[in-house]
């Protein structure tokens, strides 16, 4: 909204609440997806949406000043760090986006595996992420929702 | 020592792409520093060059592979040797150059990075022993080039000339790709050392005149032959280092390259032979007559290349070893020459602010050295002694006096292109350099003393070598001695000379030089006879045609996407809808002998019923509500309801996906809302019935094939397959995500690729519009 005429405390503290919960559940669920519900894709869109949240309450510049990437980055970033996913197993000898694993003891966790799959999925998200928000944003700004 | 190489390539490719982190903190300085790696490369072929036997190949695989066939292993050998030289030393010159010629423009760090890319690609392409890998080298010298002739893009004619390119050198490139797919089925393998090794005799093989055409095609692109030569002189819109590395050891050699890797493979037979002798004469000849008409320096060179291109062409179709030996001479004669004289036009350019010979002269005067260099180059090009230039001129003589049976026609027009070049030598040096011309002499804007000497270094370097060449011409017999073993498969001694004795052959160099002299006194009827025939032959002007052609194609495809893509949403579904329904009827039709199996079905469950009919009920009101608002308030019920259905029968990834994408479209959808016109009742009642018609068959029929897939099994699923190696193979237990980023990863990898166009389609749109809103 253009004039702050309808300001409500409430919902202005509980979104910005919101879009650091749903942030970091999507982290969450980003990194658990390989064994359990979850991944790039949706994590992707539950950021995105409490992003989308917090621009419909305060405005996209306000979203811009808080996420200080700009929504298109986001979808560069995830399309290099796919082509790294994508291209490391050459260096290899084996065929590009054949998944790379390392083995890592952690102390409290146990055996992890790490590979470039995770990578990969990171890619998606990032990109999931800055497709939404250019979308959404562009579609905002047409309206006057800054 | 050799065995860096794939890694300096490696680094020309990463130096390319570092450009543009290293520019603001070295700004003209870069320039040095890029210049190390093409010396770093000269430095190793040249140390590779002394204990190189005659028969030796290095081949040097590397780890680095795009799929099973196509692997990067490099090769060095006497052929990729010759080339590697030329193209890392004219390389180094170029971009030490580049870096005092480009110091004025504002896409400096652009330039770098495609001249770089450039190299490291033309590198790649002499030095690969894989055919794929070569292919897309190759492709990739037609991109960068693409962006270097364009560079100046705010010019229509730039603009213009890259894209003529890019299209006539893309298009040679598509050919090569048949080519080597179709000689990798015909051998096995796309690695040139094994099928050389296999001795398989392609030139016996039925589909050989068609893998021959599309190399010759691929060839006559790249090389700017009768008839695609016409790009070339439009390629010197680009800045003139790219102009005197493009002509001199790049982009153009490609093709001669290629001819003399697949000499062994393709060479010899009669359709070789005589398709390229005949568009190598006809080019060689017209790009020196051409020459003479020409005015812009630049422009004169860019047809004598034209017509030495011919030439090298010509030599290899003759195919003799004299005549390969011939072609490769001249090939570094041509290198040495044609990069050192571009390298003074831009020189030229940068003095006195044109490079028009009708208005320069007297330029011996602010540019003493320049001259000196420009003078031996200009007679390494007339082929006169005692530059290599004569010796290579006198090579080809010979290889054309042997040649049995059409020596009668390809030697008066050989002669012919050599007068014309010794014309065109004499009058560039007479009206540009000499003294004593009536034009009055131009100011220039910076004397000898006033250039770095790095801007003259190049030149100088290349006119220098030229005459070193000529004066002991034995120092390449090793060299051209291990080529000719590559591309003929015999050991034959090599011995250059620079001074025969008297005989025959420098009879005709002596007539040449003649005639030569003869035109550049009569130049004035002659250069205007020329014009004349050039005028007449601009009836049949190729670019134009070619442009001609290619908008009529544009305006041909614009149409029919007019005709498809119509804009109007609702006719797209419908389209869709039709469609998708006449493949299922075909299915159904077919494969199912009733049309609703009777059993299979599983036990009835409370909740979904009540699920089903709050959806259906949604749904109903959504299609005869009167507001746009709640009609899409109830789409959204539907949406949870399905989102519902998926977590009842426990696919929780897609339930979130659902809830989450329906909340965003309710929210985007509430948000526009506001700004529609108001909701109107516009369509007729009988299209309203002709979609409830559509919509009740495509729902009924998609049931039908949903209420069959259960028990249809044409093929073993495949998700056994996953459900068993998810885990074991993948190290993920939750198989969606397995499948998303590591079994289907390239499906993935193409469903983001079109978000993102997706995306950048929405954002361009919007952006113009608010643009526009706010003019």
């Amino acid at each position: 909204m253009n004039n702050r005429s309808l300001r409500n405390i409430i919902l202005e503290k509980i979104v910005g609440l919101f879009m650091r919960v749903m942030v970091i559940f999507s982290i969450y669920l980003l990194l658990r997806g390989h064994n359990n519900p979850g991944g790039g894709f949706i994590g992707g869109i539950i950021a995105s949406t409490g992003f989308i949240f917090y621009a419909i309450i305060f405005g996209t510049d306000s979203l811009q000043k808080v996420i200080k990437i700009k929504p298109q980055s986001f979808i560069g970033i995830g399309l290099l760090l796919v082509l790294v996913a994508a291209l490391l197993p050459t260096l290899f000898s084996t065929e590009m986006l054949t998944g790379l694993w390392i083995k890592a003891d952690v102390p409290v966790l146990g055996t992890l595996h790490a590979g470039t799959p995770l990578i990969f999925d990171t890619g998606v998200y990032a990109v999931v992420i800055g497709v939404i928000l250019t979308i959404v944003i562009s579609i905002m700004e047409v309206l006057k929702w800054n | 020592m050799s065995e860096y190489l794939p890694l300096l390539i490696g680094l020309l490719f990463i130096s390319g792409i570092l450009v543009s982190v290293l520019y603001p903190l070295l700004k003209q300085r870069l320039g040095w520093l890029l210049s190390l790696v093409p010396l770093g490369i000269f430095v190793l072929l040249f140390s590779t060059l002394g204990d190189l036997d005659i028969k030796a190949t290095k081949i040097f695989p590397t780890n680095f592979s795009l799929l099973e066939n196509i692997s990067f292993p490099f090769r060095i050998d006497g052929l990729s040797l010759i080339f590697g030289l030329l193209i890392s030393g004219i390389g180094f010159l170029v971009v030490l150059y580049a870096s005092w010629y480009m110091k004025k423009y504002s896409r400096q760090a652009h330039f770098f990075t495609y001249l770089m890319l450039f190299m490291a690609a033309m590198t790649g392409l002499v030095f690969s022993d894989n055919l794929m890998a070569l292919f897309i080298f190759w492709e990739l010298t037609s991109v960068t080039s693409f962006l270097l002739i364009g560079f100046d893009h705010h010019l229509e004619k730039s603009r213009q000339a890259a894209l003529q390119s890019l299209l006539i050198t893309g298009f040679g490139g598509l050919c090569l790709l048949f080519a080597a797919i179709l000689i990798g089925n015909i051998t096995g393998t796309y690695e040139i050392s094994k099928i050389i090794e296999q001795g398989i005799s392609l030139t016996e093989h039925p589909q050989y005149t068609l893998v021959f055409i599309l190399v010759l095609i691929a060839v006559l692109t790249k090389s700017a032959q009768f008839p695609f030569h016409f790009w070339l002189p439009g390629a010197m819109q680009a800045p003139t280092p790219v102009s005197a590395y493009l002509h001199s050891a790049t982009m153009v050699n490609a093709g001669i390259y290629l001819l003399l890797r697949i000499q062994p493979l393709l060479g010899g037979t009669p359709i070789w032979k005589y398709s390229l002798i005949l568009s190598g004469v006809i080019t060689m000849f017209l790009g020196a007559y051409f020459s003479m008409g020409q005015k812009d320096l630049k422009r004169i060179l860019a047809f004598t290349t034209i017509s030495a291109l011919g030439t090298m062409v010509l030599l290899i179709g003759i195919g003799t070893p004299l005549s390969i030996e011939a072609s490769l001479v001249f090939f570094i004669v041509h290198g040495l020459y044609k990069g050192g004289l571009f390298m003074v036009a831009g020189i030229i350019d940068k003095s006195t602010g044109t490079r028009d010979i009708t208005v320069l002269s007297k330029l011996w005067k602010p540019l003493p050295l320049t001259t000196i260099f420009a003078v031996l180059a200009l007679i390494s090009m007339a082929g006169l002694p005692p530059m290599l230039g004569f010796v290579g001129k006198e090579l080809i003589y010979v290889a054309k006096i042997q040649l049995p049976g059409l020596s009668w026609i390809i030697l008066p027009l050989g002669v012919g292109a050599n007068i014309m070049m010794v014309a065109v030598s004499l009058t560039v040096f007479v009206e540009i350099f000499y003294n004593k011309s009536k034009k009055p002499a131009i100011p220039a804007k910076y004397t000898e003393k006033q250039l770095p000497w790095y801007f003259i270094l190049g030149p100088g370097v290349l006119a220098l070598a030229g005459l070193f060449l000529g004066l002991f011409p034995g120092g390449l017999n090793k060299m051209i001695a291990n080529a000719l073993f590559v591309t003929k498969n015999q050991i034959k001694d090599v011995h250059l000379l620079l001074w025969h004795g008297f005989n025959e052959v420098l009879v005709l160099s002596i007539f040449a030089i003649l005639l030569g002299v003869l035109i550049f006194v009569l130049r004035k009827p002659v250069t205007r006879f020329i014009k004349k025939t050039i005028e007449w032959f601009d009836i049949y002007h190729l670019p134009t045609i070619f442009m001609t052609v290619m908008n009529l194609y544009l305006r041909i495809a614009g149409k029919n996407t007019q005709r498809i893509q119509h804009g109007y949403h609702r006719f797209y579904l419908m389209t869709f809808f039709v469609v998708t329904l006449i493949i299922l009827s075909f299915q159904i039709n077919w494969n199912f002998r009733e049309l609703v199996p009777i059993n299979g079905f599983s036990d009835i469950r409370f909740n979904i019923v009540i699920l089903l009919i709050i959806s259906t009920m949604a749904l109903l009101f959504a299609v005869f509500s009167m507001s746009r608002l709640s009609a899409i308030l109830a789409m959204g019920v539907v949406g949870y309801g399905i989102g519902l259905l998926f977590l009842l029968y426990g696919a929780v990834d897609l339930a979130i996906t659902q809830f989450l994408a329906e909340t965003v479209i309710m929210v985007l959808f509430v948000m526009v809302i506001y700004y529609l016109p108001k909701f109107a009742n516009l369509s007729t009642k009988r299209s309203r019935i002709r979609d409830i018609i559509i919509s009740l068959v495509v729902g009924a029929g998609v049931t039908i094939v949903v209420l069959h897939s259960r028990a249809l099994n044409n093929y073993e699923p495949i998700s056994s397959f996953f459900a068993e190696n998810s885990y074991l193979q993948a190290h993920g237990r939750n198989i969606v995500n397995v499948i998303l980023v590591d079994f289907r990863a390239l499906d993935t990898l193409g469903e983001i690729t079109v978000l993102t166009l997706a995306a950048v389609g929405v954002f361009s749109l919007f952006r113009f519009t608010v643009k526009k809103q706010s003019k």
